[in-house]
């Protein structure tokens, strides 16, 4: 049996008071009232870009290289642009960013499985519905009057998540398929502008009967699903836009470079969050030949984007995460792969609210344990809203519950945070 | 979806709604008493409450609740022009006797127990097909919940049942939770490591006495058909320690407060089936059996509470407790008289649910109009005396639409004239079997339901909040499934508008058919203004304002 | 099969020059040695003169077995896998490429030899090297999607190719001595001209890669490349029917392309079952064609291919993966790098009917 493993539950907190208002809640009030814990934040809007290496990236092959031990692999640490910080050498151009970035290298999940794994990572839990960080985002820090949704993920492959949990389908993530803007954007066919502005005119006018004597907030809701349609529909030429053939150059032709600066624009059209994911990190076999593929395509690909996010002013604002869902075996197994590994792995953060430059964690000698500073996807949750100003020891206050936003039995690394 | 014959309705009606004698003898009708308590002890109760609803609100509403769908439009005609008085009351017993009706306690029965979860051991389509029988049977909610947690999976007969155990792969922290929130209304999952923190009643005894039930039980696979079911080792017992105070505890199983179901003295790890490997064991005592008895067992109350407080909640958009897994002392149902009511009802009955729902929709807090007078005052509180919006589940949205835009209609006809070719004896006959025609649609048009519940459905916990996301309005507003089904076709919607002469003949076919009502002066007058800013009827024009119905606030909510 | 043959079928080496191909009888092929290294093996290569065997591992050294004495001696230098060799015609020379981007140049008569000479030849691994038919040049292969050619004297760059856009899995010289060639991750084998020092012509192996939907990512590459002897012929070992590589779900296959005319003239592939990667093929003196492979679960298998054959006529299995294929000078022997860190030996005769002294 499973216990002392922390709090799961969603309802863990559950205050009388919050009743009363909950009877407004279950109405649809809570949605759409101004969110009790979010960090109002002043200035520039805080932005998440989250780099997910699907299938589980190599901690030995990337950001904890261990070369000529055991497990070692056959790839070489080089030196970056941090004194005393070595990264693989299938990451030459990101070793020269990593004065921007900091690595955690001592993650023990006690998970091997892909969705768990994935699940802890993105919602600071082993189990239950909870949001992911990029659906939290969008509810605290996306501003009002935001032009696009909070929280967008670009992938070229459908894995269908539910992001959102209990707050709200508006803050789900919206799935972009690669550079392809997300389905039903265009007007149906045969309707000019001008025939689908009298029908949404026309819907309207439907509307405003009904509403006579009636709660708003759950029509409300509902209209602000379509206003955020309209406003997507309105940015099409964003998604549209054929990249600069100078920026194709230095971010790659490949798919992830165009999707990364898909992602840069979007950032800098003030999207809050911006998932890309990366895929084919999962190499059962032939490990190293796929890395020096995948890490190939994101090494160049992501130093530009962080390079560009710093020199636009932008880093200072925006949460970069490099993560996957576990790392990979260190044995070495007979066709040259690893294996799934949730025992002792890294991730690389920095920007905003981000310590930069910093090694957080050791592994041992060979890799196979954490030797110092053990954290899970619990503490790194924290981490990361708390690097974006929301207090993830508070709890969401949604339709008469009172969920802590981060688990209660963990807690943020303090010393990442600047 | 067409009315039944009436003989066909008189007889399933003496067969399923057979009321025991008891609940109409000399008491006041069940709905009546609902009515009585609503309001006592709410001064202001009369002051905030609304008016009765109209016919044609009552006649969607009631409808959508019970079939799941939204009415035809000469549906409409004849529901308004009927002048006999229990009209409503004739209505919701034709409703409750339909196959649509047992389609509509399918999907909200499937998706409160399986939550949308993706399938793993037991095909959703079986599963589906048992519940869907289960309600065209009206079986006892208890009948059906002794079935679900008793079958092991092993024979064929029953093998649908055990999704609910099976598909969450006997995982204690899903199965045992799960018990709670969907049969008992709590939700129990922080007790596993420790007392409930803020919730007083809910202790880790009662996860763990929860837990005891099944923590003998395995997932076993058959070598040979590779099926997966049920097996259980005659061993294991259940202790904890609090992660906070250290404390230990032991428990047999049992449910809640009640007593511990304890282990018989001379079962010493007996077999009936010894385990071994490709064996599925089978213990003499089994604890996984005692489950299903105590859980339905008449002195389990919160499981009755639990069933009350849902239905209520179907029919009324909201529970007693809300959320409907949260019930403890510090939140306690909003009428506790009344929810004694249709608890006592449901033992006195026999869990008759269907006698239930007819209650519900019977009374005159379930007919109240959700629109508030000028005069009235909001609520601060829900206090029932006004109808709750109820945003459509993906289901419910689905058939509304097929059926507004005329694709239901269209489709069966194509469906009765494919049939008769193909039966040419029976056919004829056949076709007229609202049996057949309800499963005949469902075949046809069952992937169309699959798009909405992909687009506005979510695998997880059950949300009784509204949630709209960009990707569902662009579904909505540009995808081409909708957008097929506005082209005139046959007699669907927009091909009966075109052949109307005047505008408002139009906006007052629109109106029944999208809104299941008569439009009133303003609103025809706007649909005339419409279709005379764009070239009098063009077709385009025409699916436009359709689309604009199908997509407004109104039709999305049960109002 | 020869009954002389069986008498003397235990020694390793070959005291005559000349083949007796009468002996050979490829279905009763046998192992006849074993070195073990504590490290899964990548590749090894026997001395033309017969006296070695050397192999590279999942370490930072090279094994080096005596073949008669059975010695082991370690070469120490490189800071990463070892994948390739080749060996100088008189056995005296050693070279070496390993994954950190270095080429070693051993002198195999030192008893305990040091690099004699490295180049730090490219950016990223060093997948392949070759000595030129002439003794006098070096060609690599490298990550940083470049052909190089070196002075084997004095380590000097000669020339690069440049024109791959993957990154090259091998590089080998054509025995006229004048051309190269090289084969990269997406199939292309580019044929390079050395007195132009441009690409000549090019030959298509799309077959051997593909694209894994699932990872999004490609898989492919020359795994081992060998020209016939008379350098009619080419043939490369890899991989084809990517169906999920990332779990080692493709098929094995050794392709022969016609030198002169570039065309394709066999796919040859284990049977269906044995899913996973050629590693190794070679040419017989003789003719016959030697191909050697691993699977997904790490079992290996040898394939025996007659000349003008569209098939193997004769498959192998070997207990753990196959990594790395060579033929011994008397051909009579093969030896293979294997994944538990053993060399062994076959030999592709009957075995000897009885036990005698020399037996290894």
């Amino acid at each position: 049996m499973r216990r002392n493993q922390g709090c799961n539950h969603l309802d863990h907190h559950l205050a009388r008071r919050q009743f009363l208002a909950g009877a407004a809640g279950a109405m649809g009030l809570g949605l759409l009232g101004s969110p009790a814990t979010a960090e109002k934040i002043k200035g520039q809007h805080k932005r998440v870009l989250q780099i997910y290496l699907q299938g589980g990236v190599s901690q030995l092959e990337s950001w904890d290289p261990k070369p000529g031990t055991e497990h070692g692999g056959p790839f070489r640490a080089i030196p970056t642009s941090v004194p005393g910080m070595h990264i693989s050498e299938l990451l030459p151009y990101t070793a020269k960013q990593m004065h921007l970035l900091s690595i955690v290298r001592s993650i023990n999940l006690k998970t091997n499985d892909h969705r768990q794994g994935r699940l802890f990572m993105e919602k600071g839990r082993r189990a239950g519905e909870y949001p992911y960080v990029g659906s939290i985002a969008s509810k605290y820090l996306a501003p009002a009057n935001s032009e696009l949704p909070g929280y967008i993920h670009i992938s070229t492959r459908g894995l269908t998540d539910s992001t959102s949990a209990f707050l709200g389908a508006q803050h789900g993530q919206l799935k972009f398929e690669g550079v392809k803007p997300p389905k039903n954007l265009a007007v149906p066919k045969g309707l000019d502008e001008t025939a689908d502005a009298r029908r949404v005119q026309l819907r309207e006018q439907f509307n405003q009967q009904f509403r006579v004597g009636r709660p708003k907030s759950l029509t409300e809701s509902f209209d602000a699903s379509f206003q955020q349609a309209a406003k997507l529909m309105g940015r099409k030429e964003l998604f549209e836009k054929a990249p600069d053939p100078k920026d194709l150059e230095r971010y790659g032709k490949h798919d992830f470079g165009r999707n990364c600066l898909l992602a840069r624009a979007l950032l800098e059209n003030n999207a809050t969050c911006v998932k890309v994911t990366h895929h084919g990190y999962d190499s059962h076999a032939e490990n190293f030949n796929f890395h020096l593929e995948q890490l190939g395509e994101f090494d160049k690909t992501f130093a530009m984007l962080v390079d560009d996010l710093h020199q636009r002013g932008l880093l200072e604002s925006t949460l970069v995460m490099v993560y996957s869902e576990f790392g990979r075996t260190p044995k070495i197994n007979v066709r040259y792969g690893r294996d799934h590994w949730g025992t002792a792995w890294s991730i690389a953060l920095g920007g905003c609210g981000i310590q930069p430059g910093a090694i957080i964690g050791t592994t041992n000698e060979k890799g196979t344990a954490v030797a110092d500073r053990e954290v899970d996807a619990g503490h790194l949750f924290h981490t990361y809203l708390q690097a974006l100003g929301i207090d993830s020891t508070n709890d969401h206050d949604i339709a008469g519950r009172s969920i802590p936003i981060g688990d209660p039995t963990a807690q943020p690394i303090k010393e990442l945070l600047s | 979806m067409s009315l039944r014959s009436i003989p066909y309705l008189v007889a399933c009606l003496a067969l399923f709604v057979a009321l025991p004698a008891t609940a109409f003898s000399v008491e006041i009708p069940l709905h009546q008493q609902i009515d009585l308590l609503i309001g006592v002890g709410k001064a202001k109760f009369e002051k905030t409450a609304s008016a009765p609803s109209d016919d044609a609100t009552f006649l969607r509403r009631v409808t959508l609740d019970l079939t799941g769908t939204i009415p035809t439009s000469n549906e409409v005609r004849a529901f308004l022009g009927e002048k006999s008085t229990d009209k409503r009351t004739q209505l919701i017993d034709r409703l409750l006797v339909s196959p649509e009706h047992a389609r509509r306690m399918q999907y909200v029965f499937d998706t409160m127990l399986m939550e949308r979860r993706p399938d793993k051991h037991v095909p959703a389509v079986e599963w589906r097909n048992y519940l869907r029988t289960s309600f065209l049977n009206n079986k006892p909610w208890d009948v059906l919940v002794r079935e679900i947690l008793s079958v092991d999976g092993t024979d064929k007969k029953t093998r649908p049942a055990v999704k609910f155990l099976l598909d969450r792969e006997l995982k204690s922290e899903l199965v045992t939770r799960d018990l709670g929130r969907l049969f008992l209304g709590r939700d129990l999952e922080c007790a596993q490591c420790h007392d409930h923190p803020n919730v007083n009643d809910y202790l880790q005894r009662h996860y763990h006495g929860l837990n005891a039930f099944l923590n003998r039980t395995y997932l076993y696979k058959d070598p040979k058909t590779k099926k997966t079911s049920i097996g259980e080792k005659a061993e294991g017992l259940v202790s904890f320690t609090s992660v906070f105070t250290k404390e230990e505890g032991k428990t047999a199983p049992r449910m809640l407060d009640l007593p511990e179901i304890v282990d018989p003295a001379d079962a010493k790890a007996d077999y009936k089936v010894k385990p071994a490997k490709n064996v599925r064991s089978v213990p003499v005592y089994s604890r996984r059996l005692q489950l299903a008895n105590a859980m339905t067992h008449p002195t389990n109350i919160a499981f009755r509470q639990n069933i009350a407080n849902r239905l209520w909640a179907m029919m009324m958009g909201r529970g007693f407790v809300e959320p409907l897994d949260m019930w403890h002392a510090d939140n306690p149902p909003s009428h506790p008289k009344l929810l004694d009511l249709l608890t006592n009802e449901l033992q006195k009955n026999g869990y008759n649910m269907r006698l239930i729902l007819r209650e519900l929709a019977l009374s005159k807090t379930y007919q109240r109009s959700s629109q508030i007078s000028a005069e009235s005052e909001i609520a601060k509180e829900i206090n029932f005396g006004v109808g709750q919006l109820k945003p459509l589940s993906p289901e419910q949205l689905a058939w509304s639409m097929m059926q507004a835009t005329g694709l239901t209609a269209k489709t069966l006809k194509s469906l009765k004239t494919k049939q008769i070719k193909a039966d040419p004896k029976n056919g004829a006959k056949k076709i007229e079997e609202p049996l057949w025609q309800e499963e005949a649609l469902h075949g046809a048009l069952n992937k169309n339901v699959t798009a909405f519940i992909t687009t506005f459905g979510f695998v997880g916990a059950q949300s009784s909040r509204f949630d709209a996301s960009a990707d569902q309005a662009l579904f909505l507003r540009n995808g081409p499934l909708v957008q097929s089904w506005l082209v005139p076709a046959g007699d669907n919607l927009t091909a009966r508008l075109k052949k109307l002469k005047t505008s408002s003949e139009i906006a007052e076919e629109l109106y029944l058919s999208v809104f299941s009502r008569l439009p009133e002066k303003t609103e025809a007058e706007n649909v005339v203004a419409y279709l005379n800013d764009n070239q009098k009827k063009s077709q385009q024009a025409l699916q436009q304002l359709v689309w604009a119905a199908l997509s407004s606030d109104e039709f999305r909510f049960n109002h | 099969m020869n009954v002389n043959q069986s008498d003397t079928s235990d020694a390793l080496v070959a005291k005559k020059p000349v083949v007796d191909y009468e002996a050979i009888d490829l279905e009763k092929t046998h192992q006849v040695s074993e070195f073990k290294h504590k490290f899964p093996l990548t590749s090894c290569r026997a001395d033309p003169t017969g006296k070695y065997v050397v192999a590279g591992a999942q370490d930072l050294d090279i094994q080096v077995w005596d073949l008669q004495t059975k010695s082991n001696r370690t070469l120490k230098g490189h800071t990463s896998w070892v994948r390739s060799f080749d060996f100088s015609k008189d056995g005296s020379r050693l070279y070496s490429a390993c994954w950190g981007g270095d080429i070693k140049v051993w002198n195999m008569t030192d008893t305990q030899p040091k690099p004699i000479m490295t180049i730090q030849a490219h950016t990223g691994s060093a997948r392949w090297v070759r000595i030129s038919p002439d003794q006098k040049k070096l060609a690599t292969c490298g990550n940083d999607l470049l052909i190089k050619v070196w002075n084997v004297e004095d380590g000097k760059l000669l020339q690069t190719f440049k024109g791959h856009e993957r990154h090259v899995y091998a590089v080998d010289f054509h025995p006229d001595g004048h051309h190269l060639v090289s084969q990269d991750l997406m199939g292309f084998i580019k044929i390079w001209d050395m007195k132009t020092g441009k690409q000549a012509r090019s030959i298509d192996a799309s077959v051997m890669t593909g694209y894994d939907n699932k990872f999004a990512a490609d898989m492919g590459g020359a795994r081992d490349l060998q020209f016939s002897p008379d350098g009619s012929e080419l043939a490369s070992a890899g991989i084809t029917k990517v169906v999920n590589s990332f779990a080692g779900v493709q098929d094995p296959i050794i392709m022969l392309f016609d030198w002169k005319t570039g065309k394709e003239k066999a796919q040859l592939k284990p049977e269906k079952t044995f899913q996973g990667i050629a590693w190794g093929v070679r040419y017989h003196p003789d003719g016959f064609l030697i191909g050697a492979g691993a699977n997904r679960s790490g079992k290996g298998e040898l394939w025996f291919r007659k000349p003008g054959e569209k098939e193997f006529f004769h498959t192998m299995k070997l207990s753990t993966a196959a990594r790395g294929l060579d033929l011994l000078s008397d051909g009579r022997h093969l030896v293979i790098a294997h994944s538990d860190g053993a060399v062994r030996v076959y030999r592709m005769t009957a075995e000897a009917k009885r036990p005698t002294k020399t037996k290894t």
